[in-house]
């Protein structure tokens, strides 16, 4: 990969987000534009799994443990301080503690990649059937009531560090899902350019191969679900901002989405999940508009589609597609 | 003097059989040993204990006089082991110059790495594939890619197991010299059954047969044993011993 190539994507991904944020506030109104940050939180979800998933190797059924545990860590913190400053470093750390925990578990145990699957998606049911279950009053973390299948309603927005007094209006929080998301996508990019990121991919290549050269793979794996953990909390904490916590985010629904999302968009590449997520639910939103049709079932029909017409996803078969007609520029 | 590597009464059950049965043998630094013997005699799981891919059921494995038996395999290689399994175990998604940098594990400068690699690839006839996908190549470069990521980082042991499986005479014959070539700068066991293979790399052999040391000698003397006949042509039972 030549040098100049990295530089000229965060550059242009630098400019689709800053276009965003001083172009969409203006143009959508105000419900279009808490549904256009709802949709940023779920892409940075679906970035969290493209590395997890499409470059560590690692098939995560649990991506929305993570992410309901960032959106409750977040709301249950940010009610008990009376201030989000401090509740986003926990709506990050909590999910990233539980993933090094269950990872530890997983990979220091060497469980198969079959019951890693199970193991994740059960912690996911685990946690949806609790926190459905903590309707009554005796449900509380400090000030904060869990709710039960209501979710917490008064989860705070985020304000400025410490100044409580002022919950910041929905652009701003636009504009902040929007540079998480920047964030996240610059440091993936980072990860996987360093040493740490390529020795993942070879161990997604070939894991022996890795073990026989003396790569601790444990150690490797460990570290990108962690990050991944991390990530999938601050997606919770954003999307959190812009409806409230409830029990769904850790429903079979988003468990299974966001594997959608990062299939349709591309395993293995990061951009793809991102259109992926944002496209999916665009489309699942206008479905949901019309009369008489179930959206589920376009989504459904769109994966079989998808899987059929793009088998390696959307962004690696336009790559292929640009590059046969850059091919075919050159002959005539 | 300490032999670089050792195992001592070495034993891995699998239920019943005894697939190696109390085996001790030593390999001095610098040395080229082939370890031989019939289909099912106990090579690759002695193979497997050796290189941590399997944890032996009673027995020592020393290194430089050290225990180091349950090592898992990334711990062995760190310690300067380079090992080649039967079927290439490569990077198939990488570059020829990644998977070799890759290799070069402890070396953290970019550059000087990169140059390492090509110099390894350079030494094994084939910096020229340095940019292609390692799944695109053919079986022989497929192995030449492999072998260039065991030796890269220089290893004081190598191990390979049945280096020339699928090979024809000629290849037999080319690998054998590859192999003496690289002896000068590594100690080597090879894991064999071909026996045109061991008559051209012509040193210390070791046979097994039913997960136990039958003989161990120069090339000359193994080839002219009766027992090694015996059950190299079927005449001894090949079954493997089972625990009483
Ligand atoms: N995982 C295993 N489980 C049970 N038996 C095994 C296993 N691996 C090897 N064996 C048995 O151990 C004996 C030695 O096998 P192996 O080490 O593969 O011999 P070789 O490589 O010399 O052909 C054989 O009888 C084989 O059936
Ligand atoms: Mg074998």
């Amino acid at each position: 990969m030549s040098g100049i190539r990295l530089p000229i994507e965060l550059a242009a991904a630098s400019f689709v987000a800053f276009a965003a944020i001083l172009v969409l506030p203006h143009v959508l109104e105000l419900f279009a534009l808490i549904n256009a940050t709802v949709y940023v939180s779920l892409a940075v979800l679906a970035l969290s799994l493209a590395l997890v998933w499409g470059f560590g190797g690692i098939l995560c059924f649990g991506q929305a443990a993570f992410f309901g545990l960032g959106g409750y860590s977040y709301a249950v913190a940010a009610i008990n301080f009376g201030d989000t400053t401090y509740a986003v470093p926990v709506a990050i750390g909590v999910p990233a503690l539980v993933a090094a925990a269950l990872g530890y578990v997983m990979f220091y145990g060497r469980i198969s990649d079959v019951y890693m699957g199970a193991i994740t998606l059960t912690l996911t049911l685990i946690l949806f059937n609790f926190v459905n279950s903590t309707a009554g009053d005796q449900w509380r973390v400090g000030a904060a009531p869990l709710g039960g299948f209501n979710g917490i309603p008064s989860t705070p927005p985020l304000n400025l560090p410490g100044d409580p007094g002022n919950p910041l209006p929905p652009e701003w929080i636009f504009a902040i899902a929007v540079v998480s998301l920047l964030i996240c996508y610059i440091l993936a990019k980072l990860i996987l350019r360093a040493r740490f990121g390529r020795v993942i991919v070879a161990i997604r290549e070939n894991e022996r191969r890795a073990e026989l050269l003396g790569y601790d793979v444990r150690a490797y794996k460990l570290g990108i679900f962690v990050i991944g953990g991390a990530m999938a909390g601050l997606s919770g904490l954003l999307f959190a901002n812009c409806v409230f916590v409830s029990p769904t985010m850790f429903s079979l629904f988003y468990s299974g989405q966001i594997i959608i999302w990062v299939m349709v968009g591309g395993l293995g590449t990061l951009v793809g999940p991102v259109i992926g997520a944002i496209l999916l639910n665009l489309l699942t939103t206008w479905a949901g508009t019309l009369p008489e049709i179930n959206p589920s079932l376009i989504l459904g029909a769109i994966l079989v589609l998808a899987v059929l017409v793009m088998p390696r996803g959307m962004l690696p078969s336009l790559a292929t597609m640009l590059g046969r007609f850059r091919v075919a520029g050159g002959v005539t | 003097m300490t032999a670089l590597l050792a195992t001592e009464h070495l034993t891995m059950r699998f239920g019943g059989v005894l697939a190696v049965d109390d085996v001790s043998l030593a390999v001095a630094d610098g040395e080229l040993r082939c370890l031989i013997g019939p289909n099912g005699a106990g090579k690759s799981t002695l193979f497997k204990c050796l290189t941590g891919q399997i944890k032996p059921s009673a027995g020592r494995i020393l290194w430089r006089g050290q225990d180091i038996t349950g090592l898992d395999s990334f711990e062995i290689a760190r310690l300067g082991v380079g090992i080649k399994t039967q079927v290439p175990s490569l990077f198939d998604g990488l570059t020829v110059l990644e998977s070799v940098r890759l290799a070069l594990r402890r070396q953290a400068r970019e550059r000087a790495a990169r140059a390492q690699a090509l110099a390894t690839l350079e030494r094994l006839g084939i910096v020229e594939l340095a940019p292609r996908l390692v799944a695109l190549l053919a079986h022989g470069q497929r192995q030449l890619v492999e072998l260039a990521m065991v030796v890269a980082p220089e290893p004081d042991l190598i191990i390979l197991d049945e280096p020339t499986a699928g090979m024809s005479a000629e290849e037999t014959t080319r690998a054998a010299r590859v192999i003496r070539a690289l002896n000068a700068a590594h100690a080597i066991i090879v894991v064999e059954h071909d026996m045109q293979f061991i008559r051209a790399i012509a040193k210390t052999v070791t046979v097994l047969h039913q997960g136990r040391v039958l003989v161990e000698d120069d090339v000359a003397s193994v080839l002219a044993d009766r027992r090694v006949q015996d059950v190299y042509l079927g005449k001894a039972d090949a079954s493997p011993r089972m625990v009483a």
